[in-house]
């Protein structure tokens, strides 16, 4: 079979590719194919132009941090869905509410009992020598029982086709506003395909983000739930006020914001209103300046005396960043086993522990095949490929590492899968290296994953950095409800 | 009920769009006034470095200081400062910028139409208007023109008819109030010192300073091609139907306060500017047909100036959080 926008595509060697097999579609995705396949690279060039211009003229920005002037750009995203099995998804799906049932049971044992650390599952030294573990929480008990509202779980397929999780974002994980506006700009540009391909739909997220924060307020009837953002500088300002414009809630800042009597209120044109749930998306370190940093004038005086009484919930709930530390996340395999005595659905990367004597001393000697990563840094700083890297730059990791084994983590570099992505200074589709983020919603009633995700693209050929911070895009991920036979 | 900070940035979207719309429809009318009149340039373009309140940072910058430097004249300067100049407080450039960030601190407020329609113009002005302003300059303007008024229209048909729309209508209204009283106030001034003795020169003038309100076609109709300075005067500042005049402008801004703050409702914050306002649309309405005697136009309209900036004060401190 001839197709027009495929006919040159060639997938990367060694490299799990997820549209095509020995130089076919993949069968569930076969119709699909078909239908985007029928295009032209010109047709595709026009479209691929006009999606662009659209994003940029509705503001459909990230800020970038290190231009002083608060340049904004579109996150760059290629036409070219990827797409993922029906039944490779469900698994996924089994996989991701079993870990994050786990994740939530963990939180509340460190910040209660403590079972685990007795039970020497996890070190007790690496759990509260951690940054990310907050013991003035400890005894608090969040409105709504849940600590995990939303997460964003970062996997890899490796070249069998496995899914691996890379990491578990549980603080603010953000980009579930480009799953939905990559959607939307996939139903206008190729409704055909999508058609035939019967994709399940993601548009209903905010609605579902929306019963979820109102499931978890502290009062039974018309709570009142706000997103709490840092600001138009923030770099992910667009999705705050994304999301609060689908949700129908205010997008409130810190000095909006203020307690009396262990309550909160926000600000308005008629006078103080208490506020029942506050969605942050603002970092922790930031919400009240009494607990987190005396130094700060950012955030709001006494919130923290309102959560610890119960009076507003706060999703993520402060305190999370312990259980996506990349120190931690070697053992949640054995923590699914502890509290749920079952057997890890999901796979994992090998993972070295710096901190163990026998897991530093072959990292320090293996560093050209590893990759290594500061467990406090995200969005791909703070990293060394070692593979990639130059000698010196090995040599300081290996300083680094020895000087505080407690901050990094290795593991050996595997290969990403790859998928179709248009390449628009050559006109032509090429194999580029993606990941996939899922988003999981937990209310009072449980976990529950949006069928779909944010597919995350280097595209820069050759490279496996996916983070939009250096030179990632995004493509829209068709989940499909039934796969052909 | 809004938040008091969304409620600043509503108040300054509107003022903002408001007065791009109004410096892009004066520099369009004073260039078809440049080419009419027999007039010498000066008394074409320093109006509008007057009007919009820059006067000395343009004296300081551009005219090195001096009052006779020919660069008051100078209609392609003027008309850059006005349209380009970062540092002006008035310039088109300015005005979307500004209209712009404040729609993007409330984009959960904004629809998405008129965020659209603003953005767009604003990605224009760094990209494709430069060279349209260099190279037909009336379709620089009406580009601008059309864009601020399509957002000012999709606000009105895209939005909740609330709190914000109220808040950003209240800023478009004071806005223009003080556009139409300054543009009165200094074309007055200035056309009845210059023109005494050329009956067509002044005819031509006064008609440009319509053109640049938008009200030409309502004052013919309303005045049968009468045109004199003081019918121009009665019509800009009393014609209760004509959008642009200080009286519907005044009146409009107290419907808008009454309806964010009830009258009724004393114990809500707002009421010392609800009462300031209502003097001042008392007062104005006591002169729709023109000044009281013994009381000079200017007299009027500086009255008009300097209560709205004090109702913009009291307003900022009441209902937009100043503190």
């Amino acid at each position: 079979m001839t197709q027009a926008l495929f006919n040159a595509y060639q997938p990367i060697a060694g490299a799990y590719d997820k549209l095509f097999v020995d130089g076919q579609p993949r069968p569930p995705f076969r119709r699909a194919l078909e239908q985007l396949g029928a295009q032209t690279p010109s047709d595709f060039a026009r479209s691929q132009a006009l999606a662009e211009r659209a994003l940029l003229h509705q503001g459909v920005t990230f800020s970038v941090y290190s231009d002083s002037r608060g340049t904004e750009k579109i996150f760059p995203f290629c036409l070219i869905p990827r797409l993922i099995a029906a039944a490779d998804f469900a698994r996924l799906e089994r996989g991701l509410v079993q870990r994050l049932t786990a994740l939530g049971l963990f939180l509340d044992d460190v910040y209660g009992e403590q079972r685990i650390l007795d039970a020497n599952v996890v070190p007790r030294e690496l759990v509260l020598g951690a940054a990310g573990y907050r013991a003035m929480l400890r005894g608090v008990k969040p409105a709504g029982g849940v600590r995990i509202h939303i997460a964003g779980v970062d996997l890899i397929r490796d070249p069998e086709g496995t899914w691996r999780v890379l990491e578990d974002n549980l603080r603010t994980p953000s980009g579930v506003s480009y799953v939905i506006e990559n959607r939307v700009i996939s139903k206008r540009v190729f409704p055909r395909a999508l058609d035939a391909a019967r994709v399940h739909r993601v548009d209903h997220y905010p609605t579902r983000l929306a019963e979820m924060l109102r499931s978890v307020a502290p009062v039974d009837s018309d709570p009142t739930a706000v997103v709490l953002t840092p600001g138009p500088y923030n770099s992910a300002y667009f999705e705050h006020t994304f999301l609060a414009r689908t949700m129908g809630l205010e997008l409130v800042q810190a000095p909006d914001l203020f307690v009396d009597k262990d309550q909160v209120f926000v600000r308005t044109t008629r006078g103080p209103r208490r506020v029942h749930v506050i969605y942050r998306r603002t970092d922790e370190a930031f919400l009240d300046p009494e607990v987190f940093r005396p130094d700060s004038v950012l955030g709001v005086p006494g919130l923290m005396r309102a959560y610890a009484a119960g009076n507003v919930a706060i999703a993520n709930a402060p305190g999370n960043g312990i259980a996506d530390d990349k120190a931690i996340y070697p053992f949640v395999p054995d923590m699914i086993r502890y509290y749920l005595a079952e057997e890890p659905i999901l796979e994992q990367v090998p993972t070295y522990v710096c901190l163990r004597d026998e897991d530093r001393a072959y990292v320090v000697d293996h560093l050209d095949q590893l990759v290594v990563k500061a467990v406090d840094e995200a969005g791909g700083y703070g990293m060394l490929m070692g593979p990639q890297a130059t000698s010196a730059e090995r040599a300081e990791f290996r300083t680094r590492i020895l000087a505080d084994p407690r901050r990094y983590i290795a593991q050996p570099r595997v290969e990403l899968s790859a998928c179709p992505t248009w390449i628009a200074d050559r006109g032509h589709v090429a194999p580029r290296r993606v990941d996939l983020r899922p988003y999981i919603l937990t209310s009072r009633e449980g976990p529950w994953v949006l069928p779909g995700g944010l597919t995350r693209v280097a595209l820069v050929d050759g490279s496996y950095v996916v983070n939009s911070s250096q030179g990632g895009g995004s493509k829209d991920t068709w989940v499909l409800k039934g796969d052909a036979p | 009920m809004i938040i008091s900070r969304v409620a600043d940035h509503c108040f300054w979207f509107g003022r903002y769009v408001e007065r791009a719309e109004s410096t892009a429809r004066m520099l369009a009318a004073t260039q078809s006034l440049a080419l009419d009149a027999d007039l010498e340039p000066h008394a074409c373009w320093r109006p509008i470095v007057v009007v919009s309140g820059e006067e000395d940072q343009f004296r300081e910058r551009l005219a090195g200081g001096k009052d006779d430097d020919p660069v008051w004249g100078d209609g392609e300067r003027v008309q850059d400062f006005m349209t380009w100049d970062t540092e002006s407080g008035v310039s088109i450039v300015r005005s979307v910028t500004g209209a712009r960030w404040n729609a993007r601190a409330i984009r959960d407020v904004v629809s998405l139409e008129a965020w659209e329609s603003i953005n767009e113009l604003h990605l224009w002005l760094d990209d494709g208007g430069k060279g349209e302003y260099r190279e037909h300059r009336d379709a620089f303007y009406r580009r601008v023109r059309s864009l601020t008024q399509l957002t000012l229209g999709l606000l009105r048909s895209t939005m909740l008819h609330d709190d914000s729309l109220d808040f950003m209508w209240l800023g478009v209204l004071l806005e223009r109030v003080n556009q139409t009283a300054r543009m009165l106030d200094v074309h007055h001034h200035a056309f009845t010192a210059i023109s005494q003795r050329h009956e067509v020169v002044d005819t031509a003038l006064w008609l440009s300073l319509m053109r640049a309100l938008s009200g030409f076609e309502p004052f013919m109709k309303q005045n049968q091609g009468k045109v004199t300075s003081d019918a121009v005067a009665r019509f800009l500042i009393g014609e209760g139907r004509f959008p642009r005049s200080v009286a519907y402008c005044v009146e409009s801004a107290h419907d808008r306060l009454r309806a964010i703050r009830p009258p009724a409702e004393r114990e809500l914050p707002g009421g010392q500017t609800l009462e300031r306002l209502r003097l001042l649309d008392e007062w104005v309405q006591a002169r729709r047909r023109g000044p009281e005697p013994g009381e000079s136009i200017h007299e009027l309209l500086t009255h008009v100036v300097d209560e709205t900036g004090a109702i913009c004060v009291s307003l900022g401190k009441e209902l937009l959080g100043y503190g």
